[in-house]
């Protein structure tokens, strides 16, 4: 069986600039791949490589068993993208928008009419079908661009940056439009690149971490946070300043690097499943301290990120 | 059931071509019907210019400022004042002013208040002295007309009628009278052709690289060949549509009455086919283009380019060889003389079949080499 996606040791560089380095993974059918990294990790770039829109340095590629270079034309009849630009033209109506991409892909007559009919009640634009575009919020004219993503019935859909600069509102619902598409179409397999790693944890059944163009890491998200030195985030608060000594017999019982925020609390990282948190928690309370509160929580990926990094998601 | 399916398989090949090429004219004619004001003011343009530079060019000189110093004061001085009022009076050639300082008219010469000053010194006669003539050089249409209208006035003065005028000689007018504003017609409606040609096309191709549109239709499966023909299509037919208007407007509004039915259906190819070929230089000149200062700094150059050698204001037979030969290579110095012959001389459509032939292969070649300099990557 052919896997949607085959990425072999892909590079592009641009003079002595590597914007992807080398960079190899597989997508399975019906799988949603992310790729997590700051701006200039080197996305895009790849992106366009996949999608014949840029000729890569060295290094092989295949979308659905098609060479990018040797077959861009069967490469291209198999994917459906979802690019950063604007790829709707305001002009033009929602329905119209659709019916000039469709025709690009060989739909006319009755076939585009009932692809552009179930897309647009796919991504709830059926009621704005007959609304120029320039009137759609931010919000909805994405939800327009996924359905002429999506419209000609990909194998293999790419999306980069879906979400971006949309507000947390439209940003959700696009999420759950997502969920309805995957469970529609199982085989379909979705490549998308983000900087949100709650995104990617909403979304990608396996994510590749990935930064100045080099793939660090890549498995499914949980995964990923679970193999952490650091996976758990625990956050103790007591009922009073925690004595010198205290922070010293804390350390003893195995919590590394505390980090103390307030006289009276202290945060640290530990490995998920050795009960780190919870024994911290029993040597304050033996020694006379009330629990305020606790938190043990699972680490985001962006903890993952800062472990491989050693800098913070948002600051990269 | 599979059969049903069978048919309803996206096109591929021919029919996936036409389907590009359909899609890309229903963007650009829609893009044009939500935006009526594109048409209007390419077509504001043309007419602009064609009112404008019709009233500019080819009007008679009116009140041309002279002063006349008489230093003679004989008969012979108050005839060539009698002449010069008469000029002033009758076609109105000038606005003159009697003097009698010589000094103070040549400084109004120099401060720019006079085109001229006709000096007639003291004692003028036919024997001489003659009459003399300082004009403003810096304007040669008012510096000739006024030299020559008055070494008319002293011929007339200094020869005694007696002599017998030269017989006329024969003047044979080949067509119909015509006006310049007429003459102006097929050039302006090739004027509203460029215009035209800006709106959709290449420059749309220019447009949709700037705001990043053209990733959504490079990642389809139609062929480079479909994108740049449909491009040069879509420019062509919105470019004809204000050709066609502007066409429409002459024909309806100048006595053409060289023209016949056939004739006007020839023009109408014309339009086309001078559109096809001007919408494919442009998309030429923008096949690598990345931006808009491009268009900024191509569109009066490609304008003075086309238009001023296309014969459309002077004719070609006064270029120097080297204008000449960019006028040869220039769509629309064809399309200006296809319509000419047609509209304005009513010649029958197959005498424009040459012209035809030069706009379909300059289509041909600037669709070439778009194709193979167009890009397919961001």
């Amino acid at each position: 069986m052919i896997a949607p996606i085959e990425v072999d040791k892909l590079t592009k560089r641009f003079g002595d600039f590597v914007a992807d380095d080398a960079v190899s993974f597989t997508v399975k059918r019906g799988e949603t791949f992310g790729l997590l990294g700051p701006n200039g990790a080197g996305k895009t770039t790849l992106i366009r490589m996949l999608t014949t829109l840029m000729p890569p340095s060295s290094g092989t590629a295949r979308v659905e068993g098609h060479d990018i270079v040797s077959e861009k034309g069967s490469v291209r009849r198999a994917i459906g993208t979802v690019s950063q630009a604007q790829t709707t033209d305001e002009n033009l109506t929602v329905r119209e928008n659709l019916a000039v991409q469709g025709k690009m892909y060989g739909l006319s007559g009755r076939l585009l009419r009932e692809r552009i009919e179930r897309r647009l009640k796919q991504v709830g634009l059926w009621e704005r079908r007959n609304q120029i575009s320039r009137q759609l919020s931010g919000g909805m004219r994405r939800r327009l661009e996924i359905a002429r993503g999506v419209l000609h019935a990909p194998r293999v859909l790419f999306l980069d940056e879906p979400t971006t600069g949309l507000d947390p509102q439209s940003r959700r619902s696009i999420w759950d439009m997502f969920d309805d598409l995957r469970e529609q179409e199982p085989d379909l397999a979705i490549i998308l690149t983000t900087h949100s790693m709650e995104e990617a944890d909403f979304l990608c059944d396996r994510v590749a971490i990935m930064d100045r163009g080099k793939v660090l890491c890549e498995d499914s998200p949980e995964s990923l946070k679970r193999g952490l030195e650091t996976g758990e985030r625990v956050e103790l608060e007591t009922d009073r300043v925690i004595a010198p000594e205290d922070r010293e017999a804390l350390a003893e019982a195995g919590v590394a690097r505390p980090r103390f925020p307030s006289a009276t609390s202290v945060h640290f990282y530990a490995r998920p499943g050795e009960g780190t948190g919870r024994r911290a928690a029993r040597l304050l309370e033996d020694r006379g301290y009330h629990i305020v509160h606790l938190t043990i929580a699972l680490a985001t990926l962006e903890d993952v990120f800062f472990s491989y990094t050693g800098r913070a998601l948002r600051e990269a | 059931m599979s059969t049903a399916r069978g048919e309803r398989r996206p096109a591929r090949g021919p029919r996936l071509a036409l389907l590009g090429i359909a899609a890309i004219g229903q963007r650009a004619f829609l893009t044009l019907w939500r935006q009526p004001v594109l048409v209007v003011s390419t077509m504001i343009f043309p007419i602009v210019y064609l009112v404008v530079l019709g009233n500019a060019m080819n009007r008679p000189l009116e009140n041309v400022p002279l002063a006349v110093v008489d230093e003679a004061g004989n008969a012979y001085s108050a005839e060539c004042r009698r002449g010069v009022l008469a000029l002033q009076s009758g076609r109105q050639l000038v606005a003159a002013t009697f003097l009698s300082d010589r000094g103070g008219a040549l400084d109004g010469l120099r401060r720019g208040r006079y085109r001229g000053v006709w000096v007639l010194p003291f004692g003028l006669s036919p024997a001489g002295p003659a009459p003399s003539f300082i004009g403003d050089n810096t304007d040669r249409f008012s510096f000739e007309a006024l030299e020559s209208t008055l070494r008319q006035i002293w011929q007339e003065v200094s020869a005694p009628p007696e002599t017998p005028p030269a017989a006329p000689a024969v003047r044979l007018e080949a067509y119909p009278y015509l006006d310049y504003l007429t003459y102006l017609g097929p050039a302006i409606v090739c004027l509203a052709i460029f215009m035209g040609s800006m709106v959709s096309g290449g420059l749309q191709v220019l447009e949709d690289r700037m705001y990043g549109y053209h990733e959504g239709y490079l990642v389809t499966p139609i062929s480079t060949g479909t994108l740049v023909a449909g491009n040069i299509l879509a420019g062509a037919i919105v470019a004809s549509i204000a050709g066609g208007l502007v066409l429409a407007a002459v024909v309806f509004l100048s006595p053409l009455p060289a023209a016949g039915t056939p004739s006007l259906a020839a023009a109408a190819v014309t339009v086309f086919l001078t559109s096809l070929s001007i919408a494919a230089l442009w998309f030429l000149v923008f096949a690598r283009a990345k931006s808009a200062s491009l268009l900024r700094g191509m569109f009066g150059i490609i304008n003075v380019l086309l238009f001023f050698p296309s014969g459309a204001l002077y004719p070609i037979e006064s270029y120097p060889p080297w204008l000449a030969k960019l006028s040869s290579i220039d769509p629309l110095t064809y399309g200006v003389r296809s319509l000419r012959n047609l509209l304005l001389r009513g010649a029958a459509p197959a005498s424009t079949y040459p012209d035809w032939v030069f706009l379909a292969t300059f289509t041909v070649v600037c669709g070439v080499l778009t194709k193979v300099l167009f890009r397919r990557e961001v």
